[in-house]
């Protein structure tokens, strides 16, 4: 029974795919027709792998043949931070972000700012963020451009137990309190920021709240922090 | 004759008081009555957001983001929904799209009267901020209708949106907005033009373009410094391209390019477009079920994505990273109330003592936002 049925769900897919789509919505029962639909799904994702396989491959069969490829504006940065600043950069990989070391980064930063190809005037965020128990804290900075209206994300990687990072605050003065932010949640120092304290916390608040490792104090002031339950009711 | 510096003055406004807006302290050092430094002192409403939303699944979110801006709960569930639907490739039923706009702008109309309200009352005007409220009413009242809830909606979900327009919904925007145009002016002969009012507002608390764009000022303050930059514009998301309306932008009518009378001006005139905006969105809505692309279980592949949307206040952006789990592993938020508060300590520098308080409600602060 279930072989046959399966000849017969592979037999619609087919049809379905070929355009026929009442095929499937024709089965009676509905547990095959489900069965048959999610088949579908499965197939068409299959199908479109493929399509964007073959694409960027012919794209990338394209680049050897052709000098001139239009770059995205993450691998023009990268490309010109390599050149400015040789092995500053952490992987010359660029993935929709540009993976940083922290050495020289305030420089970075004030060429991105100022050179006019980029004019990255605005700081629009930046975001703490933990790998994970014993692993890596990161710093992750979205940039945008108000003259030429583009925007890029970079990455910088700091040892969790001594995590320190170039402060931009005198780049974009609203680093200042992003770095103050992300310093709060995840203890991440900002070298060369003139007010590096807690911004949200108390200031004698003990524990750096984001971080994946966190754990409440047990009272603040003689008052009992009451223990947070695992998982949620 | 040299300047000469007589001793500072510390002065705590705050944190109870009626015009911070919310639980804010501002650590002021006075020469005399001239303002030399200005320290806003935050985090007195932290309640652990990012925290929170790295343990409950994406759909518990919205409702804390609701909690976020109390005052344009919408645009903030919004802004949340299309960036998740971003994330997980998720494509809205237009009819979706048009009721979320026309929420969206309803609830600016309403926080901007709550803003240029209060605002009056900051600088001792008592009425206007009466004859906004009254109106703002209305649009609460049409949400309550929408959704039962008149602040915190939890409306705009993944995929969709809780319930479809109840029925008479659309007949009673329109007479809303019938009755709200004309009011406009109202408010314009009752306070905008007012004396007063201009005295105590222009020329003062001025925000040079460069100053707003370093401290990752946006939405309405920036655009008073006379940036035309506005999210729906230049970075159309929903589709808000569909829809013809102007950026207004602060000219220096009363002073300066970027002092205060510009910040409340650009409001008043969104308000305007805002109208504009939801009168071209109910004339396009067409039918359709709500509820046909809400996804069974928000599961977003894995990946980052950074995604901001005006909100009445500026850029409100989510950075979400997602380990293919429901739950986030990571969301920050990037409020854009937190960037203006931040400008305060350098533009007030300079001012008078009670010029102060002026220049802080001409940036429209909601602190539960900057603190999250």
């Amino acid at each position: 029974m279930s072989e046959d049925q399966d000849k017969f769900i592979a037999d619609v897919v087919e049809k379905a795919l070929q355009g026929d789509m009442d095929a499937i919505n024709n089965i009676e029962d509905r547990v095959t027709r489900s069965k048959a639909k999610a088949a579908l799904v499965k197939a068409k994702r299959e199908a479109k792998a493929a399509a964007t396989e073959d694409t960027s491959k012919s794209e990338e069969s394209k680049t050897e043949e052709s000098a001139p490829v239009v770059k995205s504006l993450s691998e023009k940065v990268a490309a010109c931070l390599n050149e400015k600043f040789p092995n500053s950069l952490e992987s010359e990989d660029v993935n929709g972000y540009i993976q940083m070391k922290d050495k020289n980064w305030f420089e970075i930063a004030q060429y991105l700012r100022y050179n006019l190809d980029f004019l990255f005037d605005s700081l629009q965020c930046v975001t703490g963020y933990d790998f994970g128990e014993n692993e890596d804290l990161e710093v992750r900075y979205n940039l945008h451009s108000m003259t030429h209206n583009h925007a890029i994300e970079i990455r910088i990687k700091t040892d969790r137990n001594n995590p320190k990072v170039p402060s931009v605050e005198q780049v974009w003065r609203i680093g200042d309190w992003f770095e103050r932010e992300t310093y709060d949640m995840y203890g991440i120092e900002f070298e060369g920021h003139s007010n590096m304290t807690r911004i949200l916390c108390p200031e004698d608040w003990a524990g750096w709240p984001l971080r994946k490792d966190y754990e409440t104090q047990e009272s603040y002031h003689g008052i009992v922090v009451p223990k947070v339950k695992d998982g949620w009711e | 004759m040299g300047v000469v510096h007589g001793d500072l003055m510390t002065l705590n406004i705050g944190p109870q008081h009626p015009s911070t807006h919310g639980v804010l302290r501002l650590k002021v050092k006075t020469d005399g009555e001239i303002i030399s430094e200005v320290e806003p002192i935050i985090g007195y409403l932290h309640r652990c957001f990012e925290k929170h939303c790295e343990n409950v699944s994406y759909e518990q979110v919205i409702p804390y983001t609701d909690r976020c801006d109390y005052i344009a709960a919408m645009n903030n569930n919004f802004g949340y929904a299309v960036t998740v639907e971003e994330l997980m490739e998720i494509k809205v039923p237009e009819r979706v799209e048009y009721i979320r706009v026309i929420v969206a702008e309803l609830n600016r109309i309403a926080s901007h009267l709550l803003a240029l309200g209060a605002y009056g009352l900051d600088v001792g005007a008592f009425t206007p901020f009466l004859y906004m409220f009254r109106d703002r009413e209305r649009i609460l009242d049409l949400f309550e209708t929408l959704c039962g809830a008149r602040l915190l909606y939890n409306y705009i979900w993944v995929g969709g949106v809780s319930h479809d327009l109840p029925p008479g919904f659309i007949d009673a925007v329109y007479s809303f907005l019938d009755y709200f145009e004309p009011k406009i002016e109202e408010y314009n002969e009752l306070l905008t033009y007012n004396k007063i009012f201009i005295e105590r507002t222009g020329d003062v608390g001025v925000m040079p373009p460069e100053v707003a764009v370093s401290y990752g000022v946006t939405g309405p303050n920036l655009r008073g410094s006379g940036v035309k930059w506005d999210i729906r514009k230049n970075e159309p998301y929903s589709i808000y391209d569909k829809f013809d309306f102007d950026i207004p932008v602060g000219a220096g009518k009363m002073g300066t390019v970027g002092d205060c009378w510009d910040r409340y001006y650009v409001r008043m005139v969104e308000m305007k477009e805002s109208v504009k905006i939801t009168r071209q969105a109910l004339k396009g809505i067409p039918t359709g079920d709500v509820h046909q692309a809400l996804p069974k279980k928000i599961r977003p592949p894995q990946g980052s994505i950074y995604k901001r949307t005006e909100s009445p206040r500026g850029d409100l952006a989510y950075y979400i990273v997602s380990d293919g789990s429901p739950i986030p592993y990571r969301l920050k938020m990037r409020s854009p109330a937190f960037t203006a508060l931040s400008v305060l300590g350098e533009i007030s520098q300079g001012w008078m003592m009670s010029d102060v308080l002026v220049i802080l409600g001409s940036l429209d602060i909601v602190l539960g936002e900057i603190d999250r």
